[in-house]
């Protein structure tokens, strides 16, 4: 089953197309990559889809944009609750300047929840499915900007996996992290997509190689080919996307 | 020629040392000089007894009264109003003819004389709201005064916190009001619980605004409502400096005054001071 799709989807920034035209369709419980150059409107793609371009006072989004079948990119959405089942990790770790456990309790506190044990017991289990939980069990009130550029983007996946969504968008989660850390995050998204939906962008293309189902191939706003990730970095159809992955790209 | 470019090097650093230096001279020599001369009026007695003997005896515990009561009640006005505007400014807004328009209306107020100040308050607080000349008024008044201040400061707290910190909370499914008061609120409040105080502190020290809203010459008593009239530090050292029967005998009492009005100003700051140092380590690391 397709989580997410997109029917003729176009950004704008004012009178500026960042994304044209897109179609494309994300399968559930897989990662599907986005890769292309910088500037190319990957993030502003993923940032359509839970709706925080709304914040850019002259956004513009045309096109339909479907989740579970439905169209989420109208006006009487409730975008709070699309937050809520659509979880992003951001390209700069961005961890609240609060404590590790408040870190992850806060999406729980913002929902409501007063119940200690429940918020506890949550809190234990988005960490331990963060690959967290052994690093960080004894220091949970310490504050959360001591720990690693690793483990904070870690500490971000939990916050998010803490609210139980179903989609979880990545945004080049790994370009400010060192390598170690880098693919600690990899083999997380591998144990996550048993669970959830995974769309992730990046310019790494091994990066995309080594983890996704599918990729897409995006330049300057259009996805110029969309496939099996084997396929596409073995057999690409469109020539542009073989002189990108193979690096002949000016 | 090198020479002469380590010369003109030397001056130009020279003239700028100079400047600074000159800044903090003029400070010192006003302090000094207050406190030199307003030094033998402080006591004890000085500081809670009421003035005697049309003001050439006594103390001035009334006028440091009123002065923070008018002051307190400047502070419940101009703070939840400057902060709320503040906040809507911030992260509310939508840039358009309306803001510039709010913003362009606070740049003005900023520029306003406080005399002006003071003659709208008793159009509007004494008159026209039938306030009577009171420390209700004068707070008011006081109040308009500051906002500018409270305002353009708040907001300034409030666009230091990143935007990380807005899109995350939003990203977890918060709403607007909830990203801000949990992850906006808390570190912008340092910024604008030490500029509030700075504003206050100013306030205090106003004369023109409280002139005829409420402030007077003298009380027998202490103001005991909001609708009272109130003495005030400001008014009364200019009552004592320029306006009393007996100049040259209350002199160091005019001093004395001064002095405990510049204290409390710079109490008010040395707090805003810790409080931004103290507030700011909480919230890093």
């Amino acid at each position: 089953m397709d989580k997410i799709v997109m029917k003729d989807l176009s950004l704008f920034y004012g009178e500026k197309k960042i994304i044209d035209n897109i179609n494309l369709n994300i399968p559930e419980k897989k990662i599907t990559a986005i890769i292309g150059p910088s500037g190319c409107g990957k993030t502003s793609l993923l940032r359509c889809i839970n709706r925080l371009n709304d914040l850019i006072p002259d956004a513009k989004i045309e096109g339909q944009l479907l989740f579970n079948e439905k169209d989420i990119n109208t006006d009487d959405v409730d975008v709070v609750e699309i937050r809520k089942k659509i979880g992003m990790i951001f390209q700069k770790p961005n961890p609240f300047p609060k404590s590790i456990f408040e870190n992850v309790a806060f999406g729980l506190r913002i929902e409501g929840i007063r119940d200690k044990r429940k918020i506890s017991e949550i809190v234990e289990k988005s960490l331990r499915d963060s690959d967290l939980w052994g690093e960080v069990k004894f220091q949970l009130n310490g504050s959360a900007l001591e720990l690693s550029g690793g483990q904070q983007q870690r500490l971000c996946i939990a916050r998010t996996l803490a609210i139980e969504p179903e989609v979880i968008l990545m945004d080049e989660p790994c370009s400010a992290l060192d390598p170690t850390s880098m693919l600690k995050i990899e083999e997380l998204m591998k144990e996550l997509k048993e669970q959830y939906t995974i769309l992730l962008v990046t310019h790494n293309m091994q990066q995309a190689s080594r983890v996704s189902d599918f990729t897409g191939f995006l330049y300057m706003g259009k996805i110029i080919e969309f496939g099996d990730t084997n396929q596409i970095f073995t057999r690409p159809k469109e020539k542009l996307t073989d002189d990108y992955i193979s690096g002949r790209f000016a | 020629m090198m020479k002469f470019k380590r010369f003109k090097e030397i001056i130009g650093f020279g003239s700028l040392i100079l400047s600074a230096v000159i800044v903090v001279l003029i400070l010192g020599i006003m302090i000094f000089d207050i406190a030199a001369k307003g030094f033998e009026a402080i006591s004890l007695k000085f500081l809670i007894d009421f003035p005697r003997e049309g003001m050439t005896k006594g103390g001035i515990f009334p006028v440091i009264i009123g002065t923070i009561f008018v002051t307190i009640m400047t502070t419940l006005f101009s703070i939840p109003l400057g902060v709320s505007a503040a906040i809507y400014l911030s992260e509310y807004a939508k840039e358009g003819r309306f803001t510039r328009f709010v913003r362009a209306a606070i740049r003005n107020l900023a520029g306003i004389p406080s005399i002006v100040y003071g003659l709208f308050g008793v159009a509007i607080f004494v008159q026209g709201l039938n306030f009577g000349t009171s420390v209700l008024s004068s707070g008011l008044t006081l109040g308009l005064l500051t906002l500018p201040w409270i305002i353009a400061t708040s907001e300034e707290a409030l666009k230091t916190v990143p935007q990380d910190y807005r899109e995350g909370a939003l990203a977890l499914g918060a709403t607007k009001w909830q990203a801000i008061r949990s992850n906006v609120l808390p570190y912008a409040f340092p910024g604008i619980l030490t500029s509030s105080i700075l504003g206050l502190s100013r306030a205090a020290g106003e004369t023109a605004p409280i002139l005829f809203t409420g402030v007077v010459f003298y009380l027998p008593w202490l103001p005991g409502s909001v609708f009272d009239q109130f003495m005030a530090l400001p008014y009364h050292i200019y009552i004592l400096s320029t306006q009393h029967h007996a100049i040259d005998l209350v002199r160091p009492l005019a001093y004395g005054t001064t002095l405990v009005l510049i204290a409390i100003v710079f109490m008010l700051n040395l707090a805003a001071i810790i409080l931004r140092y103290q507030l700011g380590r909480k919230y890093k690391k």
